[in-house]
């Protein structure tokens, strides 16, 4: 058990560092940076200045190292934009994404499972269909969309909740809804199959030939050995959300990480778009590192070895 | 004798009427036919079928709101947006826009995953590891964020759009095949077909490549839906086609402003992708069920 | 003895793609307290699903009907689910085939077997926990207070058999229905697990339908026997009878392919009987058994009577003899 934690640390380690690579030569390779910052109508002796001023002219293995150097000490530079370093932007507003992503996560996860038991229990009933049609209904709207049309209605038109900003909880439950719901059906899909798998087991035969309630056979024995996958694509799913949360927290003004890379990448803002990028997959490995540990611990094969 | 009833053998069908078969009683998959067939035959007819030129401006029919409306008309049966286009004509040009960009990166992603993922799968070892390394690698990538980093550097545009999302889609492609290519790489047909002397590519291309298509086409339909949303997410932010071209997702950006007061522009476009997501979802789904062994579901 | 457990006509279908099984078509039979019944009879014929419809466990889709299930004076078919569920574990209980797959992997063994009991009587877990080390012990299960800290998965498949056993046992059930539990097992376990049943049977005085393919086995363990052949009963008869005077043209094919030292020629071939099963999908009229009987006559595409060649010896045959009769004309 302990080696094969090791061994997916590392392995998330180092594709920590390739992402860090990918995403530093994605900026400095798609185009001439100080061009980019010093503005399209500048003289050439400008965009010089500009360059060396970023230390731009020097190879690019040794700007690499200089950075990711300094992100390791979690220091990404000043922004160009705002007079604050990146850490400090950063620190300002990941707890509202993470806020965000942990009640999206919530919310899906409350819709999903029931739905999914129910689904599996009364199997190819109505139920099962309206959950299937839930399911396929929900991963075809556009996040934004979405997004804009639980604004149309429940913002505008019912008046129950705010438009924008972040301070209060009320700000955060359509943006949730709006997160969370893409994460749903896949959720909901899976613990149908799981449950439907295992209900189908012998074991679940022998509990029903015990003579215990349905509602234990169903909790205490089935859920337990369907749940294990689903809580690790939980895992992931909320590192796709916080990847997949710039779309929403743009359009209800939520100033959290996400709008601050959206906000970054359209000012060329280049320090805190590479950080954030960076930040989010750590986020994104650390997540499914801890699912594969969920699903191996939680497998008691593994516990007693 | 005995009259019990004796068990006889069925007669059956050739693998494809029954393929048919089962695919005609799918009704998820049915459903999802032919709304694609539908939204691909707008797309193709556009010309013939828009009223209008759409992107004709007309500035003295601004914001004209569809024909069941009270101030609409049957000039512009959906109305006009802030430029006084036809929404209509816009809407079935944006068919073309969404269908070729999803059939594009598809078409991109499919080519380098499934080539990823069949060497990975055949050749396994070092190469698999590579592979597999890269795939890790992609999968950690937010890829909205670094679509739209790259997007605002270069400059969006259709054939950046196509590219960019063609380079970054390819993950499942990779992920399926490779697992299929394992599971086939041992099979008895390419034992068989090295014994004869065949080459390497030969291998891949004339004996495994055609078992792996049914695998190929239920995640090639998922991917496209995948990049339809996608350009659709670009563009709604201003990174992806660019105006004057109808897309759908440009055109809930363009009426974001308005959606307060004329709901329609943003409830339109947003339908109409949903529609086509759900009727490629529903194919996806409904191929995957019906080439899948039975006792599968 | 009183009759324990007293089954008439009962009937189950099943809806496939193809029309409708019948997999049980009307069999009667009675286990009386603390006698062991084994129900005996090749794949398919039904004796599982028999073993399920008295448990009220058969598939959703499945269809039961009997004139009476009558367990210790009470209908089974008409009891609501709740009081069904009360029966089930705690006076009627089931054994199954798989050992390996029949424990839930992610509980301990001590977890399984005290909730047998706790669901149904107010016990203590510690109570709970002496009655499970007892049985265990019982059970010839070594170690047994450490077992209930074990998984399922650190025990071999006999070993599994032995606590599927006693956790049958925690209630102190009347009935225990006990599904093939020896065929997934290794032979030399097998007669373990058969000792220790037929030893626990005596013990505890408790009733057992044991359902079998294995006629040695039934020669071993049986009180009573009945044949099941195509989803009906063929021959009912207490085990010394049966093996002396088989009536039923299956039971004697049946045990005329046992090879018998002495009697079976080393090198002769061994016998089999011709024919197969008949589809039982459809309306199913006559004896099942004709097409393959060497017996068989006009009458047999009749539904056979059932026949009593004694009080406790009963054949669905219209050529049933009682043999010593035979032999004596």
């Amino acid at each position: 058990m302990l080696i094969y934690i090791v061994r997916r640390l590392l392995v998330g380690l180092s594709v920590m560092l390739t992402v860090a690579v990918v995403s530093f030569m994605l900026l400095h390779l798609s185009g001439d940076l100080a061009t980019a910052i010093a503005g399209a109508e500048s003289s050439a002796a400008d965009v010089e200045k500009v360059r060396v001023q970023y230390g731009l002219d020097r190879p690019m293995v040794a700007q690499f190292a200089d950075w990711l150097g300094a992100a390791v000490r979690l220091d990404f530079g000043r922004s160009f934009y705002f007079q604050n370093t990146v850490m400090e932007l950063v620190g300002e507003r990941l707890p509202v994404t993470l806020k965000l992503g942990g009640i999206a996560l919530l919310l899906a996860v409350i819709v999903a499972i029931p739905l999914g038991v129910l689904a599996a229990i009364y199997r190819d009933s109505w139920v099962d269909r309206l959950s299937l049609l839930v399911a396929v209904v929900g991963q075809a709207m556009p996040n934004f969309w979405f997004a804009l049309s639980l604004i149309l209605v429940f913002a505008v038109g019912l008046k129950w909740l705010p438009v924008a900003g972040n301070t209060s909880w009320q700000h955060f439950v359509l943006p949730a809804v709006a997160l969370g719901y893409y994460a749903m059906p896949s959720l909901m899909r899976l613990t149908r199959a799981g449950m439907l798998d295992v209900l189908g087991s012998d074991y679940i035969r022998t509990a029903r030939a015990k003579g215990l309630s349905p509602a234990r056979v169903v909790f205490k024995h089935a859920l337990r050995n369907a749940i294990i996958p689903v809580m690790a694509l939980a895992a992931v799913e909320l590192g796709f959300m916080l990847g997949g949360s710039v779309v929403i927290e743009s359009v209800y003004s939520l100033q959290g990480l996400g709008q601050l890379a959206w906000d970054s990448i359209s000012r060329n803002d280049y320090p805190v778009v590479q950080a954030v990028v960076l930040i989010i997959a750590v986020f994104y490995i650390g997540l499914t590192f801890v699912a594969d540990v969920l699903n191996a611990a939680l497998d008691p094969r593994m516990r007693t070895r | 004798m005995s009259s019990a009833s004796l068990s006889l053998p069925l007669p059956t069908l050739p693998a494809w009427r029954r393929g048919l078969r089962r695919s005609l009683g799918h009704r998820g998959l049915v459903i999802g036919s032919v709304i694609l067939a539908l939204i691909a035959l707008a797309a193709l007819l556009a010309p013939w079928l828009s009223p209008h030129d759409p992107y004709a401006q007309d500035v003295t029919q601004r914001m004209i709101p569809p024909a069941w409306y009270a101030k609409g008309s049957w000039e512009h049966l959906l109305g006009t947006d802030k430029l006084g286009r036809d929404y209509l004509s816009r809407l079935l040009y944006g068919a073309r826009v969404s269908l070729f960009i999803g059939l594009a990166t598809a078409l991109i992603s499919g080519l380098i995953g499934t080539t990823m993922g069949v060497l990975a799968g055949y050749y396994g070892g070092r190469v698999d590891a590579v592979v597999s390394y890269i795939i890790t690698t992609r999968l950690a990538l937010p890829v909205v964020l670094v679509a739209l980093a790259t997007a605002a550097l270069v400059g969006g545009s259709l054939k950046v759009v196509i590219v960019l999302l063609g380079l970054l889609l390819w993950d499942r492609f990779a992920i399926v095949t490779r697992s299929a290519t394992q599971q086939l790489r041992d099979a008895e047909f390419i034992a068989a077909a090295k014994a004869l002397g065949a080459s390497t590519p030969y291998i891949l291309l004339r004996e495994l490549l055609p078992n792996l298509m049914s695998a190929l086409t239920v995640v090639a339909t998922l991917e496209m839906a995948h990049a339809i949303l996608l350009e659709a997410t670009l563009s709604f932010l201003g990174l992806g086609v660019q105006p004057p071209t109808p897309s759908w997702g440009l055109m809930v950006a363009e009426g974001k402003a308005y959606m307060f007061f004329q709901p329609w522009v943003i409830v339109i476009p947003g339908v109409v992708l949903a529609v086509l997501v759900l009727g490629i979802n529903l194919v996806g789904d409904g191929l995957r069920d019906v080439t899948a062994p039975d006792g599968r579901n | 003895m009183s009759v324990l457990l007293d089954v008439k006509n009962l009937r189950v279908d099943l809806p496939t793609e193809r029309g409708l099984l019948h997999a049980v078509r009307g069999i009667d039979f009675q286990v009386r307290r603390g006698e062991m019944l084994c129900l005996v009879g090749e794949s398919g014929c039904g004796k599982s699903m028999t073993s399920l419809a008295l448990m009220g466990l058969l598939p959703r889709k499945a269809q039961r009907s009997a004139e009476h299930i009558r367990f210790d004076g009470v209908d089974l078919q008409h009891l609501p689910e709740r009081e069904m569920n009360a029966l089930r574990g705690a006076r009627m209980a089931m054994i199954f085939q798989e050992p390996m797959t029949s424990l839930n992997p992610s509980y301990t063994l001590g977890d399984q077997l005290c909730e047998a009991l706790r669901a149904h009587r107010p016990a203590t877990a510690a109570q709970a926990r002496e009655r499970a080390v007892y049985l265990l012990e019982r059970a010839g299960v070594p170690q047994a207070a450490d077992r209930l800290r074990q998984y399922p998965h650190q025990l071999s498949g006999g070993l599994r058999q032995r606590v599927m056993i006693a956790m049958a046992l925690m209630c102190g059930p009347d009935l225990i229905i006990a599904d093939e539990p020896t065929t997934a097992l290794d032979v030399t376990i097998q007669a373990q697990i058969l000792r220790l049943i037929r030893e626990l049977q005596r013990e505890f005085g408790t009733a057992v339908v044991f359902i079998t393919h294995d006629l040695g086995v039934v020669a071993r363990i049986a009180d009573r026997v009945a044949v099941m052949y195509a989803g009906e009963i063929v021959e009912t008869a207490p085990v010394a009878e049966l093996f002396a005077h088989p009536s039923h043209p299956y039971t004697r094919g049946l045990l005329s392919c046992i090879p018998v030292r002495g009697k079976t020629l080393p090198g002769s071939r061994l016998q089999s009987i011709p024919g197969v099963v008949p589809s039982l999908i459809g309306p199913v009229s006559g004896c099942a058994f004709a097409n393959r009987c060497t017996e068989v006559r006009e009458a047999c595409a009749q539904t056979p009577p059932q026949v009593w060649l004694d009080a406790q010896h009963a054949v669905r045959c219209v050529a049933a003899q009682p043999s010593h009769l035979e032999a004596a004309a």
